[in-house]
């Protein structure tokens, strides 16, 4: 099931990358893309091709659900939004993300 | 929890299916469009840009169906569609569909039901509440406790409650003008508090409460006419009249277990009981033996009793299941077990058959589709992908016939229930379909599945790419040839281990039928009578009315009936002295108390001495009379008329006569012993049978017999049966085993011989082209004939080699259920069912044989 399609990414973030952007309230697929590369600053980039396969992979887990709205330049277009699982989800990855990451910093510092 | 919300998710997902394709593509066409907008605000042309973000998304057709991927349930749908595809394919051969799903649903109908009958005859729960902390209590060895001992175990009242239950007794039921007798259960005011048995309508009986009675159902309908206004009605019973308080519901399954069932329980005191008791929450039986043994040690202080220990072999025992059989597994509870492991072996053997059949079958599409797999294969088809869809088609197949097996088990059982199976004891068996018969089946489906279809599915699709492709499958048919001939020679050997089983049970049949019990059947009547009053007198009286009968050539009475379980000879076991001398011989003897013209109308010749006499009555000598076997073993070649012999109770007796052998429990008791008493040297007990021996056949005295008797005294029942019926019951278990052993064994030799027609035919029209060139190049029909018919005689012989080997080892262990005179290994027994097997292998060849001499040789090089 799992596809790794973005090699700059580690295994797994893509969820997270998506749980945190949806964090502050729900967005469509392209906004979802937008704000990750704006908040990494152009350092991340997901694949378009990828997005939504992930996305529909948290729709079935259900951590996400979508509904049909109007874009920001009056167009049809699908929001996503958090569902309370998803949040839990979320807290659950990020801790684990964060120990990952310090205990990665740590070893390339002291080793 | 979240699994099953994923779960729910797809699955709400696969109803908004179409709606979702079409969504999705309208959302990748936005993010497209946003993209382009966006490229298109940095100062890129509208195409541009829009060909720009197309580039960037890269593949939509990818994206789409990978995020189709996340919802679907792969594996169902592809069971799905292989089902689709399997059942077409079986609809396009729907002849062979139906053979397999007809051989397979026959064979698991009846091994379903024999399944459903095991389980409820041997490992059902009894209806009471929390079977887990009832026991059966047992003490001195015994489960029978004399009232006085229970009243002592109770005022113990060392558990939560202990109740008493005689299931023993004859009750007789006076309605209207006639008396019927009813298989009562009687029990302690408390039993039903104790136990929890629950009742349908009305309520249980109470403690402190007398003359009242609760009905089972099936009383209830068949003899009171389902009244529902029975709570509260009166029933004289035993001359007394009984109150009706509840009635039980359909489902009650006695504590007694093997679907013995009472017509009531009511409240009476019969002198002794099965005792139960209710353990204390959390109580263990090891600690409720532990605390009734000094209970008991202090019962053998206040009943002090030379012949028995109260304290000795104390036991507590399981009222239900599995742990019940294994604590009985000594008594007669083994042979019932075996009986039944037997036939769900002997079904299972014939599904396996029909599973040869359906397997071989399949083995045949498989190898003549091998071209089309190598080349879906050669094309990227996984071969993993392959087998699930040819186990697809044995799937289906599997699932129809189980599916139909279990609608014939749902019939047969239902039949069961309804009809009255003429056993002596009153038995009736709830057979249900439940959780257990589902979970059986599914296994069984399973089982049936994978034995059906792997090996074909694997054969083949092993073929590879390569080999197929260019030879055009000839050498994989060769391969499944060998597998197909293996398969029917299993056939035939496990066939031939079922024919010698039934051969067995049809012999046994037959050599019981025309069994010589010892005595004459063909003109007796039996009579039995519950409950005269002033028995002595009424002895007397009743002869007298009997013997004035038209037709009647002698009556007598006798305190037991031959070879009927229900009135049965009680066998004590102890030691004679002959000659009251000091030499003591221990025998275990079967005893009557019969009336001096017992003997004539039983036509058991008297060989020695004489025959009771009218002088042999109370307060003459005592004088008894020896069967030969008895006689032989306690004095030897020496005449024992006029020797004394001293009883185990120390009651010496002259031997005034010896008897001819006969049959005394069951027609396949061998060397058994017995001993004859006057009648009228016996002390008075509550029931009588009377022998009356007539002139005419014995069918249309009957009737008269019955009047005669029933007419002496109102309260008492009375029930005349020819001894050629009683004789018919003895019968039922060889004609039972007989009936579904040998059908067992002919649907078996049947599927077995529809597996090697098959397999010959299927040889033959493979062996078209090359039968065509021989004859072309001068074969002699002779030479084609020997060419089919030899292949079968291989086939038969090697099948035939394995199954006699297998028989003779496998049907020993039959020989606990056979009379004496059908050894299991009589080599006539497998001399005749090499000959059956032959005759119909035989058959199975005419047509491939016919078909091979048919061939054309300018058609047969033509062919493919």
């Amino acid at each position: 099931m799992e596809s790794n399609p973005i090699p700059e990414l580690l295994p797994g973030t893509l969820y997270l990358l998506i749980l945190r952007t949806l964090s502050h309230g729900p967005l469509h697929g392209y906004a979802i893309v937008k704000r990750i590369k704006d908040a990494s600053r152009e350092g991340l980039r997901i694949e378009d091709g990828s997005l939504y396969p992930a996305l529909n992979r948290m729709l079935v887990k259900g951590w996400l659900t979508s509904e049909w709205g109007v874009s920001e330049n009056h167009r049809k277009a699908r929001f996503y939004r958090l569902t309370p699982e998803g949040r839990k989800q979320l807290d659950k990855e990020a801790g684990e993300f964060d120990r990952l990451v310090r205990a990665i910093q740590l070893v390339m510092r002291t080793a | 929890m979240a699994f099953w919300n994923e779960i729910g998710n797809r699955i709400a997902w696969l109803f908004r299916r179409s709606r979702f394709d079409k969504e999705l593509e309208e959302e990748v066409r936005f993010h497209i469009q946003a993209r382009a907008d966006e490229l298109q605000q940095a100062g890129l042309t509208g195409a541009d840009a829009l060909r720009q973000a197309r580039r960037e998304f890269g593949s939509t057709l990818r994206s789409r169906e990978e995020a189709r991927s996340a919802w679907q349930m792969r594996w169902l749908e592809d069971l799905a569609s292989d089902l689709r595809y399997a059942a077409r394919a079986l609809r396009r051969n729907r002849a062979l569909a139906l053979a397999a799903v007809g051989s397979l649903a026959l064979g698991i109908g009846a091994n379903t039901t024999i399944f459903s009958i095991a389980k409820e005859a041997l490992f059902s729960e009894p209806s009471c509440r929390d079977p887990q902390s009832l026991v059966l209590i047992s003490v001195s060895g015994n489960t029978w406790i004399p009232t006085s001992q229970y009243r002592f175990l109770e005022d113990a009242h060392a558990f939560d409650g202990l109740a008493g239950m005689n299931i023993q007794l004859v009750v007789n039921w006076r309605d209207g003008n006639r008396s019927y007798r009813l298989a009562g259960t009687h029990v302690t005011g408390n039993f039903f508090e104790v136990t929890g048995i629950p009742v349908a309508m009305g309520r249980p009986i109470e403690r402190g409460e007398s003359d009242v009675a609760v009905i089972t159902h099936g009383f209830w309908t068949r003899r009171l006419g389902g009244d529902p206004n029975v709570v509260g009605r009166t029933l004289a019973l035993d001359g007394k009249p009984y109150t009706v308080v509840g009635v039980l519901p359909r489902d009650h399954r006695m504590l007694a277990g093997f679907g013995f069932t009472p017509d009531l329980y009511l409240t009476k005191d019969p002198g002794e009981f099965m005792l139960y008791a209710r353990l204390p929450r959390g109580m263990t039986r090891q600690a409720a033996y532990t605390r009734l043994q000094p209970i008991c040690r202090e019962m053998d202080r206040a009943y002090p009793d030379a012949n028995r220990k109260w304290a000795k072999e104390v036991r507590l025992s399981a009222v239900g299941g599995t742990e019940r059989l294994q604590e009985e597994g000594g008594s007669g509870v083994m042979p019932v077990v075996a009986f039944f492991a037997m036939l769900v072996i002997i079904t299972a053997i014939v599904v396996l058959i029909a599973c040869a059949n359906v397997s071989s079958l399949l083995l045949a599409r498989a190898f003549t589709r091998s071209r089309e797999f190598a080349i879906r294969m050669s094309l990227g088809g996984s071969r993993g992908r392959l087998v699930r869809q040819l186990l697809a088609e044995s799937l289906l197949l599997a699932l129809l016939g189980t599916g139909a097996g279990l609608l014939l088990d749902l019939w047969l059982t239902r039949l069961l229930s309804r009809v009255h199976i003429p056993t002596p004891l009153p038995i009736e068996l709830i057979v249900q379909p439940d959780r257990m018969l589902l979970a059986y089946s599914v296994a069984l489906a399973f089982v049936v599945t994978l034995a059906t279809g792997l090996v074909p599915a694997l054969r083949g699709t092993r073929a590879g790419i390569g080999g197929a492709l260019k030879e055009g499958g000839r050498q994989t048919g060769q391969a499944g040839y060998t597998l197909r001939n293996a398969l029917v020679v299993g056939q035939l050997a496990v066939s031939i281990v079922l024919l010698s089983a039934g051969l067995l049970f049809i012999r046994n049949l037959i050599q019981a039928t025309s069994f010589n019990a010892g005595f004459d059947t063909t003109h007796t009547i039996v009579s039995t009578i519950q409950g005269p009053s002033d028995r002595r007198g009424f002895v007397d009286t009743a002869l007298e009315r009997l013997r004035a009968l038209p037709g009647v050539e002698a009556a007598s009475p006798a305190s037991v009936v031959p070879l009927n379980p229900f009135l049965a000879f009680n066998q004590p076991g102890g030691q004679f002295r002959p000659d009251a001398g000091s030499r003591t011989v221990r025998v275990q003897y079967n005893s009557n108390a019969v009336g001096p013209d017992y003997f004539r109308i039983m036509g058991i010749p008297i060989l020695r001495g004489r025959t009771f006499l009218d002088s042999d009555r109370l307060g003459a000598p005592e004088v008894v009379i020896l069967n030969e076997n008895l006689a032989r073993r306690l004095f030897g070649n020496t005449n024992p008329v006029g020797h004394i012999l001293r009883f185990p109770n120390n009651r010496d007796t002259t031997v005034v006569g010896v008897a001819r052998n006969c049959k005394y429990i069951t027609l396949g008791e061998e060397n058994a012993m017995a001993v004859y008493t006057p009648f009228s040297q016996q002390a008075a007990r509550g029931f009588a049978h009377f022998f009356v021996r007539t002139r005419s056949a014995p069918e249309t005295m009957v009737r008269k017999v019955d009047e005669a008797l029933a007419g002496l005294d109102a309260a008492s029942a009375v029930e005349t049966h020819s001894m050629g019926e009683i004789f018919t019951g003895a019968l039922l278990p060889s004609r039972l085993g007989a009936a579904i052993l040998a059908s067992m064994a002919l649907f078996g030799l049947l599927l077995a011989s529809i597996g090697l027609y098959g397999v010959l035919l299927y040889a033959t029209e493979q062996r078209m082209r090359e039968i065509g060139i021989r004859v072309a190049l001068g074969a002699t029909p002779g030479d084609v004939l020997a060419m089919v018919v030899g292949q079968s005689l291989r086939l038969v012989a090697v099948g035939m080699a394995i199954g006699l080997a297998l028989a003779a080892v496998a049907v020993r262990p039959l020989s606990m259920f056979l009379v004496p005179e059908v050894r299991p290994a009589d080599p006539m027994n497998f001399v005749a069912v090499a000959s059956v097997l032959a005759l119909v292998a035989g058959l199975a060849t005419v047509a491939p044989t016919v078909r091979a001499l048919r061939v054309d040789p300018a058609v047969a090089l033509r062919h493919e």
